[in-house]
Formats: C-alpha cells, sequence, structure tokens
C-alpha cells in the first residue's frame, strides 16, 4: 500500500530523517516508534505533502501522481497530534466543511456524515458546536473526518497525546476497529504498550533512521536470536537443564527455583518435541510458556536507551 | 458541469454570520455612515442657510454623495486588511491549516476563498448601506447606475486590499504583525507609485514637462478613487478640463495624454490594480503552497 523508498529530509547540515525505505502492506496497522526528534512526524508530513523532501520518493497503491497532487491526497486520511477547530461551527457543518474540500456532494458527506458520526461515537453530537467537545471527542471526530473521504491510508501522528486513560481506550478501540475493516493505518505513538496491543508491525526509528521495521514477534525473534520460552519444572530439575544444555539449538538463559529459561531459535514443532522428552525423561513440568513481545525492552535495546 | 461554492466561503460566511463581532461591526458600519451623513446634511443646510446662501438645500445635496462614498470607502481601506491579514496566519494561530493543506484544495482555491469571503463580507455592510447612499440620489440628481460603479469600485478596492492583506499574512505568523505589514505595505504602495512624479518635478523644476512621471499613478489606489469621483461628478477626468489638473499635449507624454481622456484613466487602472492583486494572490499561494522548493525549513525543523 504504502512505498517509501530513500525518503531523506535536510535542513541545512541537519539531516531530519535519512534514506528512510518503508513498505506497509494493504491492510496493515504500522506503529511507528522513536524517541523524540527521531523524524517520525517529519516522515508523515512528507508523506501526506505537508513538507518537500530533500530526496527519495513515496508512492501510494498505483497512484501514478506525486506527493501533493490530488489524487494522493485523495488516499490519505491525516490525523496530527493537534489540530485546532473553528469557533461557531457545528460537527455536521466541519464534516461538510472537509467534505467539500475533497470535492465530496454535499448529499454524499451528509450520509457518510452519520455513518462515520455513528462510528466514533459521537451522532449524538451532531448539532453541537466542534469547540465545545472535550479533547478526546475532537480527536475521535478528526478520526472521522480523516475517513470521510474513504482513504486507502490512515495516517496518525500520536493521536494518543494529551488524552485522557479513557478517551485513550477509546481511540485504541475505533482504531482496531478500522484495522478490522481493511484499513491500512500508520501511528506513531509514544505509548508502547498501546501500540503493541494492536499493531500488526511496527518500525522503530532514531536519528532519522529507521533502525527496524516489521511484525513484532520476528523483530524480537531477529533481536533476541529466538524465542524466550520458560519452563516451569516442580521436580528433576538437573535432568532438565542438562538435557537442554545438550539440545542443540536450544541456549539456556537462566535457571531459577523452579525455572527455567531458554532461547530457541526451532520451530514449534521443534518445541514440543523437546517438551516431550523432557516429560520422558520423568522431569515433572508444571507448565511452559512462550514469552510474549515486549516492546518497552525492544524499543529500549535499538535505541540504545535513549530517552523515549 | 458541477459548479461548487469554495468550502473556504461558505465556512467564513458560516462562521462570520453568527459571531457577535459582525453584527455589531455592521451596526458601527452604518451608525458611522449615517452620521456622516448627519454631518454633511447639517454642513450643507447652514451653508445654504447663510448670507450668501441660495436658500436652495437641494442644490447642494449632490455632495453628500462623495461624503458618504468617501467614508465608506475609508472605512472598507481600513477594515478589509484586517479581515484578510488575519486569513491565513489566523489558520496557523488556530491549527486548522495543515488540515486545510492536506485536502484536495490548492493553495490558489484556498486564497481565493480567503479573498472572496472578505470581498463577500464587505459587500454586506455595503448593500446594507445602500438605503443611507441612496438619500443623495433622491435629491441629488446622480443616476442609478452610479450606485452600481460604486459598489463595482468598493469590490475592487477589497480586492486590492485584501490582497495585500493575505500575502501579508502568509508571510507572518501571527495576525497581528500581518495586520501591521498589510498596512505598511498599503501605505507604501501608494506612496511608491508617486515617487516618480515627485522626482520629476523637484528635479526638473524648470520645466513643465512632466513626460510619462503621472503613469505609475494607474497603480495607485488613493488616485484611483480621486479619477472615480472625479467622473461621476464632472463627467471628465482628473487630469482633463475640469478637473482641475489640465495638461495640455505639451505637458505630458503620449501615453499619459492618451490615457487622461474620456474614462480610459479610470478603467486602465482598475484593470492595473486588478492586476496587482491577481500577482499578490498568486504570491501567496505559492508561499503557503508547502511542496514549494524553499518552504518550510523552520517548520520542519520544529515538527520533525
Amino acid at each position: 500500500m504504502l512505498y517509501i523508498n530513500n525518503l531523506t529530509k535536510k535542513y541545512g547540515s541537519f539531516t531530519a530523517v535519512r534514506q528512510l525505505s518503508l513498505h506497509i502492506p494493504e491492510g496493515d496497522l504500522f506503529g511507528f516508534v522513536g524517541p523524540n526528534g527521531a523524524g517520525k512526524t517529519t516522515t508523515i508530513r512528507m508523506v501526506c505533502g505537508l513538507l518537500r523532501a530533500t530526496s527519495g520518493s513515496v508512492k501510494i497503491g498505483n497512484v501514478k501522481g506525486a506527493v501533493g497532487s490530488k489524487e494522493m491526497k485523495r488516499m490519505i486520511g491525516y490525523v496530527p497530534d493537534f489540530f485546532g477547530v473553528y469557533d461557531n461551527l457545528k460537527v455536521r457543518e466541519y464534516m461538510d466543511l472537509y467534505g467539500s474540500m475533497y470535492g465530496m456532494y454535499s448529499r454524499d458527506i451528509a450520509k457518510l456524515t452519520d455513518d462515520l458520526l455513528e462510528l466514533v461515537n459521537l451522532s449524538d453530537k451532531k448539532e453541537d458546536y466542534v469547540d465545545t467537545l472535550s479533547r478526546g471527542m475532537k480527536q475521535r471526530l478528526c478520526v472521522a473526518r480523516a475517513l470521510l473521504h474513504n482513504p486507502k491510508l490512515l495516517l496518525l501522528d500520536e493521536p494518543s497525546s494529551g488524552l485522557d486513560p479513557r478517551a485513550r481506550v477509546e481511540m485504541k478501540e475505533l482504531l482496531k476497529n478500522l484495522h478490522s475493516m481493511g484499513k491500512t493505518i500508520l501511528i506513531s505513538s509514544h505509548i508502547l504498550s498501546e501500540l503493541s496491543e494492536m499493531c500488526t508491525s511496527i518500525g522503530i526509528m532514531n536519528h532519522g533512521q529507521l533502525i527496524t521495521a516489521g511484525r513484532i514477534e520476528e523483530i524480537m525473534y531477529q533481536i533476541s536470536g529466538g524465542r524466550r520460552i520458560h519452563i516451569q519444572i516442580s521436580s528433576g530439575m538437573e535432568t532438565a537443564v542438562r538435557m537442554l544444555q545438550e539440545h542443540a539449538g536450544v541456549a539456556v538463559e537462566s535457571v531459577r527455583e523452579n525455572e527455567v529459561i531458554i532461547t530457541n531459535s526451532g520451530t514449534d514443532e521443534e518445541i514440543s518435541v523437546l517438551i516431550g522428552e523432557l516429560i520422558q525423561k520423568e522431569v515433572v513440568l508444571t507448565g511452559f510458556y512462550k514469552e510474549e513481545g515486549n516492546l518497552e525492552s525492544l524499543f529500549m535495546q535499538l535505541t540504545g536507551g535513549s530517552e523515549q | 458541469m458541477r459548479v461548487q461554492l469554495n468550502p473556504i466561503v461558505k465556512k467564513d460566511l458560516q462562521v462570520t454570520a453568527r459571531s457577535m463581532r459582525f453584527s455589531w461591526g455592521l451596526f458601527a458600519y452604518e451608525a458611522v455612515l449615517t452620521l456622516a451623513f448627519m454631518l454633511g446634511l447639517l454642513s450643507i443646510q447652514s451653508s445654504v442657510d447663510s448670507y450668501y446662501g441660495n436658500g436652495n438645500v437641494y442644490q447642494d445635496l449632490v455632495n453628500l454623495f462623495p461624503v458618504l462614498a468617501v467614508s465608506q470607502v475609508c472605512i472598507v481601506a481600513l477594515i478589509v486588511p484586517i479581515m484578510t491579514a488575519a486569513s491565513i496566519s489566523g489558520e496557523k494561530e488556530r491549527q486548522t491549516f495543515d488540515l486545510m493543506m492536506t485536502t484536495c484544495m490548492s493553495p490558489l482555491s484556498i486564497v481565493f476563498g480567503k479573498v472572496a469571503s472578505a470581498v463577500i463580507r464587505i459587500l454586506f455592510y455595503v448593500i446594507g448601506s445602500l438605503p443611507i447612499m441612496a438619500l443623495s440620489f433622491v435629491v441629488g440628481g446622480l443616476r442609478w447606475s452610479v450606485l452600481l460603479y460604486f459598489v463595482l469600485a468598493v469590490i475592487l478596492l477589497s480586492v486590492f486590499a485584501g490582497s495585500i492583506g493575505i500575502l501579508c499574512s502568509a508571510l507572518c505568523k501571527r495576525s497581528i504583525s500581518a495586520v501591521i505589514l498589510s498596512f505598511i505595505t498599503y501605505f507604501l504602495l501608494n506612496i511608491l507609485t508617486v515617487i516618480p512624479l515627485l522626482v520629476r518635478v523637484i528635479w526638473f523644476s524648470k520645466s513643465q514637462y512632466l513626460g510619462e512621471s503621472l503613469l505609475p499613478l494607474l497603480f495607485n489606489p488613493f488616485m484611483f478613487y480621486e479619477e472615480f469621483f472625479m467622473q461621476i461628478l464632472t463627467g471628465d477626468s482628473l487630469f482633463g478640463n475640469t478637473g482641475g489638473m489640465h495638461f495640455s499635449r505639451t505637458d505630458v507624454g503620449f501615453l499619459t495624454y492618451s490615457f487622461a481622456q474620456g474614462k480610459i484613466w479610470m478603467f486602465l487602472s482598475a484593470g492595473c490594480i486588478l492586476l496587482v492583486s491577481f500577482l499578490f494572490i498568486l504570491l501567496t499561494a505559492w508561499r503557503i503552497d508547502p511542496l514549494r522548493a524553499s518552504s518550510g525549513r523552520k517548520a520542519g525543523r520544529r515538527n520533525q
């Protein structure tokens, strides 16, 4: 869906984004992670035509137009981290304004407005003035506005910043809904736990460079050299540790009183065989589980522990 | 073919119509004009009733038209830059500008929309004041078409002042700076066009020949209105026989002499002012385009 090729943005001698190449497949919910000043917002602004790239290219789907062309703009729905509203403009009129800015017919806008306000749970606010809405409601309204022209790609720049916990949860649910509807979404956020819960893949940026991108599990796998498995043992610990140490493809990371943590680069089938062998050797297992990807630790590891 | 009202115009008018500021502005506008009318009437009445007066008030009532018209032109010249100078910088201050730029509207249509909404808002004031203006027509012997010309002249002034205001709005980050800059620019444009004439008069004071040094005045909105009122009241050009600045063929260059005949100067000046306005609008559109070659250095650094 989104192809970014060698995108660079320079301000004099300072390089904000350096040779960024990225591909986000259709239907993906992609999380853009990085510390302040990493270049996330610059990248998003270049993609939606708010900033001219020094070099590189952006392509969305099969659209032939350049960044900033009407064809490209129709493909993108943009939600900034903070946006203002007009005084004396009602929610319905706000939607009508942006719909007509995309060249839509008033009757189509009216119909879509009803559907989208229902989607973002603002149906009862249709006749309210926009400036009377809470921050969370405004942010959801902004998402509805961004969806009005039915874009293929939704770009959200820290949509949860400044929102209270309830509004954050509502925003997260909304994005999950949109993802389930097949929308391709790129979201930048500082709230890593939130991203790890909803994103299918992530990209980690630091100092203007994309350090890594891909499925969260795959990145974890690459970084840690395999998946971490916790095996809880009530008796036969020594036998188990010896067996695991001798097993090819398995590295024992730590041994606790009733638990062994191993790293395994093999497949799921190999792990089940390994567990079976332990049971055959009369090692009593009380449980085992694969460690879930921890985005925080991964992020800190990749960015060298720099400030988020 | 589908005709769609510029969304910016629609939104601006919607928002304006609901604001108390607009209602109070309209009230103040009408009040100032009524006051000007009353003062003019009082002055005419006392002049007619004086020892040297002829006792016929109707003959002098026609002079109310320039009083009211000049008052309107001054008010419009004052409020249009304020209206438009806050348009782009106001969007930036409100943080609505970026969202606008991600839509399918081109920078040029956004700028046109902003100028058009300012002109339409001015028309609300001007059309609302027509009954007061018409009072000088009832007894003054002016034709109804003069009212129409006057409205057109006010639209011209609104477009010109609006284009300066919006350019300054695109150049400045803050609305207040944009308002100040637009008044300075407006003032400078009026002054700059007089400089060639002043240079000619001062440096060649012994010679009466002015050459083509009057031509830059075609771009001077103040001179346009001088010419406009002269044409309406006397039917002659400001530079013509009854205009008070009668130039013979030997006083000025060929072009200036030719343009001073009939209504040529007035229409040509209107064209020149429109052309300058259009150039300012194009310049503004270029300035706000985020994808132009030299855009967003500081903005980008701030947003990275």
